[in-house]
């Protein structure tokens, strides 16, 4: 898997991003002391995420992931406006980190799937 | 014979900004010297041929700023000049070798007209092709647009602060190129979600395209599906893009593009060729590589690249021409079945990537000229309009709230975010949140010059790294390693110059090397990410 060769950023972050109507794309990047934290074992190793409707604050799903990861593909659930949040185990107990923005499913159109962009024929074909 | 539908042909011109004046041959730029010579100037010669026949175009154009930025590029249109010359003289150097094989000479004679033609127009416009493009506005023959100013997939842009940037330069870029307000906005990807409502009408945009389902979704809300505009709530115009006219056009596959007497894309000369004949012409590495000279046809479907036959120019226009008439009976035969099913005129979409048209697809440009000219010369009961020319005629469109959606493979936002290009999203943000996060601190200070121009090149730098481009390229496997390095770059040096600001020590020489690179949007005030209320 590529990486970019970044330092670590000053803050923490946390970023929701549609993907297609089942699925919401996450990533969330930490701040040296908070990496500091994890690495000393203040946290345990992985975070769960938590993914929740906006409309009901009710919950979507939730997935774990060694903290290190940085991102996961969530399933959207009924889709619509949603937020995810981040948790980190401490002491037993579940801790919340971070709270993304909100981010829209689309949601599922009959023939979407048939909108296959065209121009991907020529563009995947392979080179000599 | 008065119109029984209309037809608006919408082509989005979009290239990524690749500029490197410190190389005398860069790899990548080739893709803006091949889109010129291949599909801008053919097609600004169809469109002034047609013009000057009293033939009214009537197409619409989308110029991505970025694009926009590198037509106007000084050092690009001295690169492109030399681009031009070379393949003359390569061309020249090919019409005596094939002097005596009468199938070759015909490619090649066509080949080095292409090339003289493009010298000719460059030559015309000293090089600046934007002049033409306008001159066709300004006299009615054709509507020009804009598209956000990096070309940033706008749903994935979670924060506000940065779709409200993308859009304002994008429009104040348009003003200052073409002298006037940009009405339409053509959506990166066609990539919608409903709050980009706001912030097109804020940004002074009347109306945007989206993809056919985007308006399936609106479900009873849009009786007449995509052959219809529609507004939203706040009074946004909209347009569907119709799927059956532009597979005809679009599928290698299944479409036009794919008829075996139509030239062959992936054989290029510059593979075939002898490396010590073709060295002059290469890289500076002298590898091998696209000379843009495709001597070769399609021949059938799965032909290996080596069993390709000479592409022969005379019956490939034949096939223009019928592929011309197929293409207006099928929009007329669209027209007849909605007027049996509804009594009403539709309007048909036709939306494209500029560079289909001549690059990918050599002869689109014959087709575009064909389509045009028939509909004129036939009489034919169809009729091409502009958006603004639509809205300006048609009763008050029907509101709708159409669905997320784009024209990427799935129809949603697979193809930018996936596992190949997902580990550019980090990056694209940590520049965009400090960008937006020093807007804020510095927004109502008094700032020395040079403060001032390191915050606004970190503005250009945080709207380079939102291009779809890199993202595209990457999950493509073309180009990667250039596009993760781009990206790598843009964030790296915003945050690097928004750190020099803040603790107050601009490096002045590195500002003005990246001033002389990303030298686009010449108006930029970093304010435009500072943070406001009103979206």
């Amino acid at each position: 898997m590529p990486e970019l060769s970044a330092p670590p950023p000053a803050e923490d972050r946390l970023v929701l991003l549609p993907k297609n109507p089942g699925t919401f794309f996450v990533f969330w990047q930490f701040s040296a002391s908070r990496a500091d934290a994890f690495h000393s074992s203040s946290f345990a190793s992985e975070i769960e995420l938590r993914l929740s409707y906006s409309d009901d604050n009710s919950q979507a799903g939730a997935h774990r992931a060694p903290w290190q990861a940085g991102r996961a593909y969530l399933p959207a659930g009924r889709g619509g406006g949603c937020v995810a949040a981040l948790y980190a185990l401490r002491n037993g107990a579940w801790e919340k980190l971070l709270e993304s923005n909100q981010a829209f499913a689309p949601a599922p159109a009959g023939m979407a799937a048939d909108r296959a962009y065209a121009s991907m024929e020529f563009l995947k074909r392979a080179q000599p | 014979m008065s119109s029984r539908g209309s037809l608006m042909f919408l082509l989005h011109a979009h290239l990524p900004y690749v500029n490197h004046p410190q190389d005398s041959a860069f790899l990548e730029e080739s893709w803006f010297f091949e889109a010129v010579v291949e599909t801008y100037v053919p097609l600004i010669s169809v469109l002034e041929r047609l013009s000057a026949e009293g033939i009214r175009p009537g197409v619409t154009i989308s110029i991505s700023p970025t694009l926009g930025a590198m037509l106007e590029n000084e050092a690009l249109e001295r690169k492109l000049g030399i681009y031009v010359e070379s393949r003359l003289e390569l061309l020249e150097k090919e019409l005596e070798r094939a002097k005596d094989d009468p199938a070759l000479l015909k490619i090649v004679q066509l080949y080095h007209a292409l090339y003289a033609e493009a010298a000719e127009l460059l030559h015309k416009y000293s090089g600046d092709l934007i002049t033409p493009l306008k001159a066709l506005q300004h006299a009615g023959q054709i509507e020009i647009i804009t598209t956000a100013a990096t070309h940033a997939v706008l749903p994935l842009l979670a924060r506000p602060e940065a779709v409200r940037a993308q859009l304002a330069v994008a429009a104040e870029d348009y003003q200052d190129r073409f002298n006037r307000k940009a009405a339409g906005f053509w959506l990166p990807e066609c990539a919608y979600e409903p709050r980009l409502n706001s912030y097109l009408k804020l940004s002074g945009f009347d109306y945007t395209f989206m993809e056919s389902h985007a308006v399936e979704a609106a479900g009873e809300q849009a009786p007449n599906g995509v052959y219809s505009p529609y507004r939203t709530s706040n009074g946004l115009g909209l347009f569907a893009r119709d799927a059956a006219s532009s597979r005809e056009v679009w599928s290698a596959k299944f479409g036009y593009p794919g008829d075996p007497a139509y030239r062959e894309f992936y054989r290029d000369y510059g593979y075939d060729g002898d490396l010590e004949y073709l060295k002059p012409y290469l890289g500076n590495d002298g590898a091998r590589r696209p000379l843009g000279l495709k001597y070769h046809r399609i021949t059938g479907p799965g032909a290996d690249l080596a069993a390709k036959q000479y592409y022969d120019p005379d019956e490939a226009l034949a096939r223009v021409e019928a592929h011309a008439t197929d293409f207006l009976d099928r929009r007329q035969r669209q027209t007849d079945d909605f007027y049996a099913d509804r009594g009403g005129r539709p309007l048909i979409v036709s939306c494209y990537d500029a560079e289909l048209f001549g690059h990918w697809w050599f002869e689109g440009p014959a087709f575009l000229e064909a389509v045009i000219r028939r509909i004129r010369t036939e009489r034919l009961p169809l009729q091409f309009v502009t958006p603004t020319e639509y809205l300006n005629s048609c009763q008050e469109p029907q509101e709708i709230a159409p669905g997320m959606s784009s024209w990427g493979e799935n129809g949603y936002f697979d193809p930018w975010v996936n596992e190949s290009n997902d580990f550019i999203y980090p990056a694209v943000y940590a520049a965009t949140d400090k960008m937006i996060e020093t807007a804020n601190r510095f927004r109502n200070q008094d700032l020395n010059s040079l403060a001032t121009r390191a915050l606004n090149q970190a503005a250009r730098e945080t709207l380079l790294s939102q291009s779809s481009d890199w993202a595209f390229l990457l999950y493509i496997g073309s180009h990667s390693d250039y596009a993760k390095g781009r990206l790598e770059d843009h964030s790296a040096n915003a945050l690097r110059l928004l750190g020099e600001v803040i603790e107050k020590r601009v490096d002045e020489q590195a500002l003005a090397a990246l001033e002389r690179k990303n030298n686009l949007f010449p108006r930029i005030d970093f304010r435009i990410f500072a943070s406001v209320s009103k979206f």
